[in-house]
């Protein structure tokens, strides 16, 4: 299969999957029982808006989508408005666009979710370096136990220890909030330890793996200095992979904020979903999911096309096989790193 | 390790079974008189919330509304993806190719994305974090099993039987289905810690089964008092922890028993 005929599968299967999980959305949330002004009336007083209001808003609603029209229909409009960058407003928060609440959010999901890429990654690579050239030592064994733990815990439970010790024990730095810099640590290192742990295994098998290759020994018997081996041969090999776990991890981190906004109260995507969830915001409710699906199926298209243009035997495999059988020789039983894959498994290790 | 875990995980599981046994008090009787009391206060050893219950009692029935959503969504994901995984790796073709595009769209829908849908449409019942659950999880399932019986089916036992004159149907369920179940139960194994993040996570947003306890909503509240009170996340969070790695060892154990080549190898 040709490159070009590789590309043009995936992009169309990424536009059928996008087809679906919209219309899906759509349609559940038509399915929804108890609307947006019945949710609002019983919460009145408290968080809760005027019922006058309430109705005014689902009025606007009913104008944008037309009120007796059939479902396909507005799911035509709510399309149309998705490709025109153009959501209508929220109901919640009808001064502003969905739109614009998106834009707002996304800046500052996106700062935790690079923040805490970047932290992984510094601390993982010589991490997993060292557990590999150290292998069954105390600091192999030491450091992978530590990491198990940080990936068996979901990143909200990890937070509620890092809360309790920093702020609730310490007293130095902040429980929730969001004002300054002081207020990013907590969030971000709660975040990075799961997908940390996941790129540390990953380091080290695949480091493991390269040093029994032969061109390895090749190198050490015609009389390499071994850290220059280390460096030229082993490491440049066994890193390349990594490209394509960070990938997807990135975006998973970026839709995977929800637990901790939700808990450090910061204003990001993954808060603004929550908070659409809880009050039936239904258009804020579509535009978050939408998005969030977007990005992760962006993302994992251009690993996959980056890792069809290294590896012309994912195009042959049309990408599905093959990694699958890299996987289970890699990470085995646990749905381990590699792709789409490796993005499931650290949603999976996000809770 | 794994021994440990498996005794933790049944401790456990006899705690959750027997709730109303173990818990002193009721989970959601309230006690006005003694709101926030710390961990130690007479009657109430880890202390009570700020509606003045008690979060021992809660913390146990919290155990037992986690391993009932786990198990029931467990066993609901465990049947499709059996019974979707050895149609589509057996018959190939349309099956197949509907496997394949489920497993796109999943792969582009967090689990906890769906959930949060499910549970804003049917309601925060049981019967919709459970089906969040089991949705999210059936697909990775049926995808191993597909991949199992795709190699089993090459195997010379199944050709013989073929050539003895076996239908499918009872090839693949006498032949094929006992010897894919092994790395099922692996998976499986994983997926229940899973299972249980998920129902905590949905309750720690404010979206969990709304009448049961559960740890994730016991966070939740204490979030909040983490500087002031935090004797009501401490105990539920150790809880927490505590099965999780349970069954995460647990899980290891299983693997290592089903899997020779991953020997040595940790």
């Amino acid at each position: 299969m040709g490159y070009l005929e590789f590309f043009g599968r995936r992009l169309a299967r990424v536009g059928f999957s996008l087809v679906v999980i919209s219309a899906l959305t759509f349609t559940l949330l038509q399915l929804a029982p108890g609307s947006f002004a019945d949710i609002q009336r019983a919460s009145s007083g408290s968080t809760g808006m005027a019922g006058a209001a309430a109705q005014e808003v689902a009025g606007q609603f009913a104008t944008r989508y037309g009120d007796d029209v059939p479902a396909w229909q507005q799911y035509l409009v709510f399309m149309k408005g998705a490709l025109t960058w153009d959501l209508g407003p929220s109901y919640k928060y009808p001064a502003q666009s969905v739109e614009s609440i998106i834009a707002q959010g996304f800046p500052v999901s996106a700062t935790l979710a690079v923040l805490a890429t970047l932290i992984a990654l510094a601390i993982a690579i010589p991490t997993g370096v060292f557990a590999a050239l150290k292998q069954r030592t105390a600091w192999d064994t030491g450091s992978m136990f530590v990491l198990t733990l940080g990936h068996a815990l979901p990143n909200y439970l990890t937070a509620v220890f890092l809360v309790l010790i920093f702020a609730g024990a310490m007293h130095v730095l902040p429980a929730a909030g969001w004002d300054g810099p002081q207020h990013l640590i907590l969030p971000v290192i709660a975040l990075a330890i799961g997908p940390l742990a996941v790129l540390a295994r990953y380091v080290r098998s695949s480091m493991l793996d390269t040093l029994s290759e032969e061109y390895v020994t090749a190198a050490i018997a015609k009389g390499g200095r071994p850290g220059v081996v280390i460096r030229k041969h082993v490491l440049r090999n066994s890193l390349i992979p990594l490209v394509t776990v960070t990938g997807p991890m990135l975006a998973a981190l970026m839709t995977g904020t929800v637990f901790i906004e939700t808990m450090f109260r910061i204003p990001g995507l993954g808060l603004s979903f929550t908070q659409a969830a809880s009050s039936r915001d239904m258009p804020l409710l579509m535009g978050t999911t939408l998005f969030f699906a977007i990005i992760l199926m962006a993302t994992n298209l251009v690993v996959d096309l980056v890792y069809g243009l290294l590896d012309p035997r994912v195009r042959a495999e049309s990408g599905r096989k093959l990694r699958g059988s890299r996987i289970s020789r890699k990470d085995v039983g646990r749905p381990g790193a590699g792709s789409s894959e490796g993005s499931r498994a650290v949603v999976q290790g996000l809770g | 390790m794994a021994f440990i875990s498996l005794w933790v995980v049944l401790v456990l599981l006899l705690v959750a079974i027997f709730a109303p046994l173990v818990a002193p008090y009721p989970p959601q009787t309230t006690d006005y008189g003694q709101q926030l009391a710390p961990i130690g206060s007479p009657g109430h050893p880890l202390g009570t919330d700020t509606l003045g219950r008690d979060i021992l009692s809660r913390l146990v029935y919290g155990f037992r509304t986690a391993f009932l959503v786990a198990f029931v969504a467990e066993v609901i994901s465990v049947v499709v993806a059996l019974s979707v995984g050895v149609v589509a790796g057996y018959r190939g073709g349309r099956a197949d190719g509907a496997l394949m595009a489920a497993t796109d769209i999943m792969y582009a829908f967090p689990t906890y994305l769906f959930a949060v849908l499910l549970v804003t449409v049917f309601g925060r019942n049981f019967w919709s974090v459970m089906a969040a659950i089991a949705v999210a999880g059936w697909v990775t399932q049926a995808r191993l099993v597909r991949a199992q019986v795709m190699t089993l089916k090459k195997r010379d036992f199944v050709e013989a039987a073929q050539g003895m004159g076996a239908k499918g149907p009872t090839i693949a369920t006498r032949y094929i289905l006992p010897n894919a179940l092994g790395p099922l139960l692996v998976t499986t194994s994983f997926a229940v810690p899973a299972a249980i993040t998920t129902e905590a996570g949905l309750s720690m947003l404010g979206l969990g089964i709304a009448d049961m306890p559960s740890w994730g909503a016991m966070i939740n509240e204490g979030v909040r008092f983490a500087t002031s009170s935090p004797h009501m996340i401490i105990s539920p969070a150790i809880a927490f922890a505590v099965t999780l790695l349970a069954f995460t060892w647990m899980g290891d154990g299983v693997r290592d028993a089903f899997d020779i080549t991953s020997e040595g190898r940790r």
